[in-house]
């Protein structure tokens, strides 16, 4: 069962890796990274939430973001969710799991922004497929803490 | 300085890779240098590693599956473990430590795959530099049985 999920974590280490092997760009472009995120946020929401009912309201969205979504593919819940009731989301991953092992302080920061725009991605194609357009960013200050911010588009 | 030469303690750590090359070295209690630079002293003993495992199945009256585990001095016991990837842990202890082999492999087990092996920026033919690997490492020793601070 645990080599179910180190599989995972191997295969986005390698999928970080081909991403910035591809990018012609001199600086690490996270973009395509994100996209592929988005592509299997967007379908494994349907997955996550096929004997669901719908949604009451937008919350409720992101509260099984935090805590069903986020355990079934990181193995732990979101640690805080806070919200200024006018569509600013943040998530904070005090253990982001992608982050757990590579340092715990400073070291390697500058790597962190790679490996976390995948789960942007996945946040923001789940989020796409329940209706709400948003945009995704993510904030790391010390290693392994995480915070994700999601602004939702009226359109 | 009292020194107790029958108290539990760990020495110092060696980690070779499969080629040979020193991965990492960290040591607790040294009280002597040998007098070479850290990659003279890490090629000497690859080396005598080396030669006493073969030295140790060529004379072994029985056919054997692990072969060469550790030697003792006086002072001190070498315990070395291989894993099926080719990477050598070489530990140093005192006499009287025991079942450090189980240490070396919770060692493996619990700080090097963990740490090292999951640890995307780190690449395995590199030595280590990771400072996470460093604190779990010495958090891990300090809790094993045969760790003595000064």
């Amino acid at each position: 069962m645990a080599s179910q999920d180190v599989l995972f974590e191997f295969l986005h280490h390698e999928i970080v890796a081909y991403c910035n092997s591809k990018s012609k760009k001199e600086k690490e472009d996270v973009s395509e990274l994100e996209y592929i995120g988005f592509a299997c946020g967007y379908r494994i929401i349907e997955r996550l939430t096929k004997d669901w009912p719908r949604f009451k309201e937008e919350l409720d969205m992101l509260k099984f973001l935090c805590t069903d979504f986020w355990s079934s593919i990181y193995q732990r819940q979101v640690d805080n969710l806070r919200t200024n009731h006018q569509g600013v989301y943040v998530l904070f991953d005090n253990e982001f799991r992608f982050l757990s092992r590579i340092s715990e302080g400073n070291q390697y920061l500058e790597f962190a922004p790679q490996y976390v725009s995948y789960t942007c991605g996945l946040i923001r194609g789940a989020l796409a497929n329940l209706g709400i357009t948003c945009i995704v960013t993510a904030e790391v200050h010390l290693m392994p803490a995480c915070r994700f911010h999601i602004q939702v588009q009226k359109s | 300085m009292i020194r107790s030469y029958n108290a539990k303690m760990i020495y110092n750590l060696y980690i070779f890779d499969k080629t040979g090359k020193l991965l990492f070295y960290t040591e607790w209690n040294r009280f002597k240098q040998s007098g070479m630079s850290r990659n003279e002293e890490g090629k000497l003993m690859y080396g005598m590693l080396f030669s006493l495992k073969n030295f140790v199945t060529k004379i072994s009256p029985y056919d054997m599956k692990q072969g060469f585990l550790c030697f003792k001095t006086n002072k001190y016991a070498l315990h070395f473990m291989e894993t099926p990837s080719g990477l050598k842990f070489v530990l140093n202890t005192d006499i009287s430590a025991q079942k450090v082999r189980e240490i070396l492999q919770q060692l493996y087990n619990n700080v090097y795959v963990n740490y090292v092996t999951r640890n995307p920026i780190h690449n395995l033919q590199d030595s280590i530099k990771s400072e996470l690997f460093k604190s779990k490492l010495n958090s891990f020793m300090k809790q094993t049985h045969i760790y003595l601070s000064k």
